[in-house]
């Protein structure tokens, strides 16, 4: 081989840090200078980023190279985190100068400066750093085809976080793009592992080369990393399981053991599962122990960047003893010096709590450790079930979204700013995804009309037009709505944020409107771990002061309820399954017995083959809870669908609420149950028309369609200074879904409600398949006197749907004005 | 079910004066032949429209056609807008206007008028061959004063509009609703907003106001 080869230099570079390559990062080097595209799937922090960025790198290195001095864009570098832009851009430079090329890395994210933002504007780096919203705005521009002239190398970074949600979809379609534009470019993924690596690949690659009929492949090699790492899961007991709450909404009576083990480490990480959870946990923390202020911080996606990158930094060098943070360190940077990793409240997923262990011991061949901290006694059996689940490999799937039309919609208006587009080709080139290689002629004919005409072929609205079409080119010519567009770009819903920040000066971060509107000035709240006292709102920000001690409410922020995942809830349903024939494995099962003695004397322990209902009065009503143990949302199209059916037996109003374990119907009248159970009442018969009947009868696809609503361009986010013409097109999600199903209940947008509430609970969750195995389970009807331990967290949950066959005169002649605004629903 | 409303009207008294509550979201006031209604949001969604935000037709034809039985079902002589007819100066669509005036043209011996409301001063007053009186608030009659801004008024009752009321009501079992409603307050009384394509905001009533909420065709109490 020549000596100066690129392949020698970088095994001497690798030489100088230490290391050597991995089998596995050679093998994707040769993949990719064979011109292959592929998915690389390992746990984090083994070698991954090296392996997809150091093809291309030795491409350049080649001597036969051309020397170019600026040779443009060459490699796109997609992360899900616009925090984990700028660290993965550092670790791209690294081995640059060692192999002696001469390459420029940039970032390119929401919180690029207006500076860099011009240089770019004029000159693109060899290699960008972006998210999904960012390239997608590059697509808006009318440059684009020279932009991505020399692109060779497209990387998506952490596929797996991406595939299953619409923003995987809106990469899909960029992706399309990209290839449309450079049909030889190269797509690597970067994925933890999971259970369908080879939809994640045909995901990632779409439906390549369409055109070529005989050649069915998708091309692609799946590369494996390196063997995952020893993990131990283990959990803090509570000393007195008699005595720990069976719902624990804040649930920080673990906190003297939980400061024991964050001493016992020199840098620990404590996920929670919410925003508002890390918050709780810090105050708390820190109320306990005062002398850890400064060393002690927390992190989560509200915070304001700065914030964030300050913990971040103190997490890297060491500086930091602990800190509490949410999903948002879940991924990504590598932070060495931890050591120690807590997961307060249920695991949810066998997938999450690797990820989570994966954070502490990072260098291969350490051993990883995660122990759960319970918030309520039954979250004991989740540590044991998902300790069982990493035992068996049971990782989870992560399914794609199919065909959403509120994000191809958003695409069409995106390529029609930049360049326009002839539908025809772009048709083929959207049904090269694999999102939407089944996408239906007419749903294709209505998102164009949509764009153009208002998506009725028969009606014309002269006064309206997003896209128009000129000599058979689609393009948007307003400036006022291709500024707007650029603006709402995105797929995350962020439901009217609202920024924090004190009087003079700095920002905190934002919080949801609905939770500053429910505050007067001079109310305390709890944000960012400081207590703040509220002023005003103005200019979409709540000015705030800082406050003397911290009493307080915590911001709630919707959408951070996690359900438990199938795997963990089968592995789950076994556990409870032994403890039923009174078989207690390992330390968490033993520590239950007091309390399954209980559950046993009052009522009852299932086991797999029975469904549990337990029938209790109380001053509310009467309650009847359920409990199936398939994740939250199967259990809520579930109550939907039982409800539905009881009520059509005699009219009645039911309240539901759903968690992981199951979920509760409340009635003030006693709900006919031995008579809707003797009319077939689980029944996977007629499930195609009750399901979605009984869906329609709750609120669920109106709330879906928030999401839509924003994605389709029906709903903005509140911009600062926007003045008077914008203020007068702001109406709520809400109010569009109702003047749809009115007045135009075809509109797909509205049938795209109803099916991703459908897919949510049917397909992904197999709602279908848990009413196949209900019909075969024995239904066995408890009449506790008083609310089991199984049966607690649901009655203390406050989120509620509602399925009714009373009038609504009937129903609101029950009812009084409900004074406080922070009414229920919360 | 046009039987069942015609009967769910309430009947009330306010400053001394008996007044029915429509479930079509107006009030009618029998001794004067004056029916009341306000914040209809005309041209709202013709607005969006023009904004490239896709809005289905439809919200004004239906509105007028509620507003039509209201006025024949009362057999009111005189129709008061209590602001915010049209909603905005881009919502001015000719197709708008031309539903207005067919619906206007079929009632000539209506007496209309208009209480200017904030909308209105953007969005102008209608064009005038619709025949429609513009005025500004308060507008007096009798011990009532008529305005759009639900401000109290000196020896007068306010009928106003402009809050869009809405009452969030609860009950036993955990059960909630969010309805329209009108606002019936010592001073001031707030009616619901007429058109449909309008938001609501929560009353918060004092000691002694009443609120009616209005539920699939029927007004009820909330108590």
């Amino acid at each position: 081989m020549n000596p100066t080869s690129p392949f020698d230099k970088l095994d001497s570079w690798f030489a100088t840090k230490g290391w050597k390559p991995f089998a596995f990062q050679r093998e994707v080097w040769r993949a990719y200078l064979d011109g292959d595209s592929g998915l690389v799937h390992a746990a984090t922090g083994t070698g991954k980023t090296l392996a997809a960025w150091l093809g291309p790198v030795i491409e350049a290195a080649e001597p036969n190279e051309p020397r170019r001095r600026k040779q443009g864009l060459r490699v796109l570098w997609i992360t899900p985190l616009r925090a984990l832009a700028a660290d993965t851009a550092e670790s791209l430079r690294a081995p640059l100068e060692a192999l002696g090329v001469d390459w420029t890395v940039e970032t390119r994210t929401g919180d690029t400066s207006p500076a860099q933002r011009a240089r770019q504007q004029r000159r693109l780096p060899e290699a960008l750093v972006t998210t999904p919203e960012s390239l997608t705005l590059f697509l808006t521009r009318d440059d684009v085809v020279e932009i991505f002239a020399n692109l060779r190398l497209v990387v998506v970074d952490e596929w797996h976080e991406l595939m299953g949600t619409k923003r995987g979809v809106q990469v899909e379609l960029a992706l399309s793009r990209l290839r449309a534009l450079r049909p030889d470019v190269r797509t690597w993924g970067l994925s933890a592992t999971i259970g369908n690596l080879d939809v994640a690949l045909r995901a990632l690659l779409g439906v390549r080369r369409e055109l070529r009929a005989a050649d069915h492949s998708t091309g692609g090699r799946i590369i494996r990393g390196v063997e995952p790492k020893n993990i131990v899961v283990d959990a803090l007991i509570p000393p007195a399981v008699e005595r720990f709450p069976w719902a624990g909404h804040l649930g920080t009576q673990m906190l003297p053991q939980v400061i024991d083990a964050i001493e016992e480490g020199q840098s620990a990480i404590v996920f929670t599962n919410t925003r508002s959870q890390t918050e709780i946990w810090y105050q708390a923390l820190l109320g306990a122990r005062p002398d850890w202020a400064g060393t002690i911080a927390l992190h989560h996606g509200s915070l304001d960047r700065e914030k964030r990158e300050w913990v971040e930094e103190g997490l890297r060098t060491g500086r930091l003893r602990c800190v509490v943070a949410t999903s948002s360190l879940d991924l990504g940077v590598d932070f060495s010096p931890v050591d120690r990793v807590l997961q307060v409240g249920s695991p949810k997923g066998i997938a999450r709590l690797l990820q989570r262990a994966g954070r502490s011991g990072h260098r291969p061949g350490a051993t990883s450790r995660v122990t759960c901290v319970p918030t309520n006694a039954l979250e004991l059996v989740e540590v044991a079930a998902a300790r069982d689940g990493i035992a068996s490999g049971s990782i989870e799937a992560r399914l794609p979204v199919t065909r959403p039309l509120d994000v191809l919609a958003q695409h069409v208006v995106t390529v029609a700013l930049g360049g326009g587009f002839i539908p025809a080709e772009l048709e083929r080139e959207v049904k090269s995804t694999h999102a939407y290689a089944d996408l239906k002629e007419d749903e294709w004919r209505w998102v164009l009309d949509f764009v153009s005409n208002g998506g009725e072929a028969l009606h014309a609205y002269p006064e309206y037009a997003r896209v128009v079409v000129r000599d058979g080119r689609w393009l948007v010519e307003s400036a006022f709505l291709a500024r707007r567009h650029r603006q709402s770009i995105g797929t995350i819903v962020s439901d009217g944020h609202i920024a924090v920040q004190y009087l003079r000066g700095q920002r905190l971060g934002s919080v949801e409107e609905s939770f500053i509107a429910r505050l007067a000035p001079g109310d305390r709240f709890v944000f960012a771990g400081t207590p703040l006292e509220f002023v005003r709102v103005r200019d979409m920000t709540a000015w705030v002061r800082r406050a003397p001690n911290v009493t307080g409410a915590i911001p709630r922020w919707q959408g951070s309820r996690l359900p438990m995942s199938d795997s963990l809830a089968a592995m789950l349903r076994e556990r409870l399954g032994e403890a039923a024939r009174g078989e207690l494995r390992g330390p968490e099962m033993t520590a239950l017995r007091p309390l399954f003695q209980v559950q046993a004397r009052w009522s009852r322990i299932p086991s797999p083959n029975e469904l549990l209902i337990e029938r209790v009065k109380t001053r509310e009503g009467w309650h009847l809870f359920w409990f199936p143990f398939e994740g939250r949302l199967v259990h809520e199209g579930l109550a939907a669908l039982m409800a539905y059916r009881i009520a059509r037996v005699a009219p009645i109003t039911f309240t539901m609420s759903a968690n992981d374990w199951g979920f509760e119907l409340l009635s003030v009248q006693p709900p006919p149950l031995e008579a809707a159970l003797g009319a077939e009442l689980l029944s996977p018969v007629a499930l195609l028309d009750d399901v979605p009947a009984s869906l329609n009868a709750t609120e669920m696809a109106k709330r879906q369609f928030r999401e839509i609503a924003r994605v389709a361009g029906l709903v903005f986010p509140g911009l600062p200074r926007s003045g008077k013409t914008a203020r007068q097109l702001q109406a709520s999600s809400s109010l569009f879904f109702d003047v749809f199903r009115q007045y135009d209940p075809g509109n797909l947008l509205l049938s795209q409600a109803h099916r991703e509430v459908l897919e949510r609970q049917l397909e992904s969750s197999r709602l279908g398949r848990t009413l196949e195995r209900l019909t075969r389970a024995r239904v066995v009807i408890t009449e506790p006197k008083r609310v089991t331990p199984l049966a607690f967290p649901l009655l203390v949950d406050r989120t509620r749907e509602r399925v009714s066959s009373e009038s609504l005169a009937d129903r609101i002649r029950r009812m009084q004005l409900a004074l406080e605004k922070a009414a229920e629903r919360g | 079910m046009a039987e069942e409303i015609a009967t769910r009207d309430v009947e009330v008294e306010i400053a001394g004066e008996r007044v029915a509550l429509l479930p079509e979201r107006a009030l009618y006031w029998p001794a004067t032949g004056t029916l009341l209604v306000g914040d209809p949001h005309f041209g709202k969604a013709a607005t969006f429209r023009a904004g490239g935000i896709f809005v289905p037709r439809g919200t004004t034809a239906a509105a007028l056609v509620r507003l039509d039985a209201a006025i024949v079902r009362t057999g009111a002589t005189r129709l008061i807008f209590l602001g915010d007819l049209l909603h905005a100066r881009e919502g001015r669509a000719p197709e708008t206007l031309r539903l207005i005036g067919e619906w206007r043209a079929s009632r000539p011996g209506l007496d209309v008028v208009l209480v200017r409301g904030n909308h209105d001063r953007r969005a102008g007053d209608p064009p005038p061959e619709l025949g429609i009186t513009c005025r500004d608030a308060p507008v007096v009659d009798g011990l009532f004063a008529f305005a759009h801004h639900p401000a109290t008024l000196a020896d007068r009752h306010v009928l106003a509009g402009h809050l869009h009321p809405g009452a969030r009501l609860s009950g036993p079992g955990r059960q909630f609703e969010r309805l329209p409603c009108f606002w019936i307050g010592r001073q001031v009384s707030v009616l619901p907003a007429f058109g449909d394509f309008t938001g609501l905001a929560d009353v918060e009533p004092d000691e002694g106001d009443r609120v009616f909420a209005i539920a699939e065709g029927v007004v009820v109490e909330i108590r």
